[in-house]
């Protein structure tokens, strides 16, 4: 009998053995399969915008607002924007600074100071959190934070309120906000959608610091506080990092959220609530309807090509941030 | 044969190949026929028409158990010979509530007919039109030249246009606004690009603060038609485009919904999405002549500033079905479903 289990074990061994080569070559395929997919992807929008580029007029496009991409006839187009850009940073940047914190705040607690069932409901909430899709969390900005928001930014003219929203810049004009959907709900309703990403990210990262740090800074004499934040904090900055980050890719490709919360107005913000539009909801607006081929079709895809370059070059700067802090704590 | 009878079951419609309650041995055969060619016919289409006939299938199923209580007798054979047809429709999105109830109230008139009305915009229905994926093109503005030239070239057929109904584009605002009637002069000032008012007072100093702009996206045909109509030309003589600063909402019954909830709002969209929420404001050709509420007989007679024609457009003389159609819809049968969803018939 025993054998015979001998045998069975060895017969086992031999086949895994003849296996290894493919499953070698598979697990590296799966390991490539992302770079072979980012570079198809950009040479598909490439080859998309390619034909426009040359005759793209690249400092109205970066400098100009006026994006009139179907102009009256006998009038030529007009590719301006820099008011999109602006929109798109500006309704990520808003998103961050609440995400952020928000995020970080929620990882620490659930992580280092809630027990017990209060953690284990707290985790699952968080996670069906993510799970709302991204037309609802655009139709709750359009019909219940946008009115909110609305009321709350909302003076007679020449009262304090007023004047202090035009000082500071949180409404252009006296009587506040001209409209529910604008700059910060689009930036609020970014923040809902990217905290939980922020935070299931952060309380992972949190969770791999090993035990013995904790202890060793109990046994120093740390509290819990000072524990967070000159142990777990700092062994924990790459993980935390790439959290905000994958937080903010999020926030920066979001689409159907911000065509509804935003507003879609092409201008330059010049306060807190004014209305913005973004590049994303611009192409999802206008790609369904522009011929196949055109100008417009092709500045579209030069818009994505932007939103690409600019997601990566944010990538790989938190990436050489992440690596010049590693050096500065080694040395 | 043995395989395709759980297809049968799925897709045609039941009054198609007969009921079961139809007792008659000949008839049984003939049906056995019918049923094959079906088949056929489904196996040989394209899966979108599946598609269609399924649906059509399972919403006429429920009809016709409360429309057609005599179905047991002998007049079976005379719906079983008729064979479906297909009518694809596509265009304005502002007619796209119009076309779906044409099509629902068509097929209590024929109920072997199934058209297909799908929206996209004006502009999309003229390049279906061209590449023969609809045999109706739905248009909000009338078809521009290169259009027709481009139909010529493509499918080496004439147009031909129909008008089957107006409409009439509102100018919205909130219940609360002060102002009752505005001119187009002061609208195009208002929307036109280096238009001069940007704030309420500059028409009327009983209220006060920025015009928050609600507008259609550009690729629209509401936006087209108003731009035309409102903006006029600029000293070189060329059309004036719309000003940036508007929020351009996907759809016609979103500026509302926004214009609702803004109290400084000012927006256009069609006469047929007025709620309790907004109101129109009157308009006048011309500052200090009378102003005019949006309605039907002022749009159909021209005394209302921003009314417009409703198209249909074929390629070539239309012919069998969709002449059959067309004429329906230019029955006071079909003008009657104008008036229900909000637009104005022409008579």
């Amino acid at each position: 009998m025993a054998e015979f289990q001998k045998v069975r074990a060895r017969k086992k061994f031999r086949f895994l053995d003849a296996l290894e080569k493919p499953i070698e070559v598979l697990i590296r395929l799966c390991g490539w399969s992302s770079i072979i997919g980012i570079a198809a992807i950009f040479l598909f929008i490439f080859k998309e915008a390619a034909p426009m580029v040359p005759k793209l007029d690249w400092i109205h496009f970066f400098t100009s607002a006026r994006w009139i991409p179907n102009p009256a006839p006998g009038n030529p187009p007009s590719f301006g924007a820099w008011a999109l850009l602006v929109g798109t940073f500006a309704t990520t940047f808003i998103a961050l600074i609440i995400a952020v914190p928000v995020g970080l705040g929620a990882a620490v607690y659930i992580s280092e100071f809630a027990r017990g069932k209060g953690k284990e409901t707290l985790k699952i909430v968080i996670e069906l959190l993510a799970a709302i899709p991204s037309i609802v969390w655009g139709f709750i900005g359009l019909m219940v934070l946008g009115p909110i928001i609305k009321g709350i930014f909302t003076a007679a003219p020449g009262s304090a309120w007023g004047k202090i929203m035009v000082a500071f810049h949180l409404a252009t004009a006296e009587t506040g906000a001209s409209q529910g959907t604008n700059l910060l709900t689009g930036g609020v309703i970014l923040a809902l959608m990217s905290v939980p990403l922020i935070v299931s990210l952060s309380e992972d990262a949190l969770r791999a610091v090993p035990d013995s740090f904790r202890e060793a800074a109990l046994a120093l004499g740390a509290n819990t506080w000072e524990t967070v934040r000159r142990v777990l904090f700092p062994a924990a900055r790459n993980g935390l990092l790439a959290a905000c980050m994958l937080g903010m890719g999020r926030a920066i490709g979001e689409t159907m959220a911000v065509l509804l919360a935003t507003g879609h107005n092409n201008r330059i913000p010049e306060a807190l609530t004014d209305p913005v539009r973004t590049m994303t909801a611009t192409i999802a607006a206008e790609m369904g309807e522009t011929v196949h081929g055109s100008e417009h079709y092709r500045v579209l895809f030069i818009l994505g090509i932007v939103l690409f370059i600019a997601t990566c070059g944010i990538n790989v700067a938190s990436d050489l941030i992440v690596k010049g802090v590693k050096k500065a704590n080694q040395s | 044969m043995k395989h395709t009878t759980p297809l049968h079951r799925r897709t045609l419609p039941p009054n198609l190949v007969g009921s079961d309650s139809t007792p008659s041995l000949t008839l049984r055969s003939d049906r056995k026929r019918n049923f094959r060619d079906a088949v056929e016919r489904v196996l040989t289409r394209s899966w979108t028409t599946c598609l269609s006939i399924t649906v059509a299938a399972l919403t006429g199923c429920g009809q016709k158990e409360s429309t057609d209580p005599g179905a047991a007798g002998g007049q079976r054979p005379v719906v079983i010979t008729q064979k479906p047809v297909e009518i694809r429709v596509k265009g304005s999105d502002t007619m796209v509530q119009l076309a779906t109830g044409w099509s629902e109230a068509y097929r209590k008139v024929k109920s072997n007919v199934f058209v297909n009305a799908d929206g996209g915009g004006t502009g999309t229905g003229f390049a279906a039109l061209q590449n023969n994926t609809c045999d109706i093109c739905d248009a909000s503005r009338e078809i521009k030249k290169e259009e027709i030239e481009k139909t010529k070239t493509v499918t080496g057929k004439d147009v031909k246009e129909f008008v089957v109904a107006y409409d009439a584009l509102a100018v919205y605002a909130h219940p609360s606004n002060p102002i009752n009637e505005i001119s187009i002069e002061e609208l195009r000032e208002i929307w036109a690009e280096n238009g001069a008012v940007t704030s309420w007072e500059q028409i009327n100093p009983a209220i006060k603060g920025k015009i928050a702009l609600f507008g259609r996206q550009n690729n629209s045909g509401t936006y087209d038609y108003f731009r035309e109509h409102i903006c006029g030309q600029t000293s070189a003589g060329k059309q004036r485009e719309l000003r940036g600063g508007i929020s351009e909402m996907n759809g016609s019954a979103e500026v509302v919904e926004n214009v609702s909830k803004t109290p400084l709002a000012l927006g256009y969209s069609g006469m047929g999405y007025k709620t309790p929420d907004v109101k129109w404001l009157k308009v006048s050709s011309k500052k200090g002549e009378p102003a005019v509420e949006p309605g039907t007989d002022v749009a159909r007679s021209g005394k209302y500033p921003i009314a417009r024609k409703l198209y249909l457009y074929t390629a070539g003389e239309p012919a069998g079905e969709v002449k059959a159609y067309i004429d329906w819809i230019l029955s006071p049968e079909g003008q009657k479903i104008v008036e229900k969803e909000g637009f104005v018939p022409l008579k």
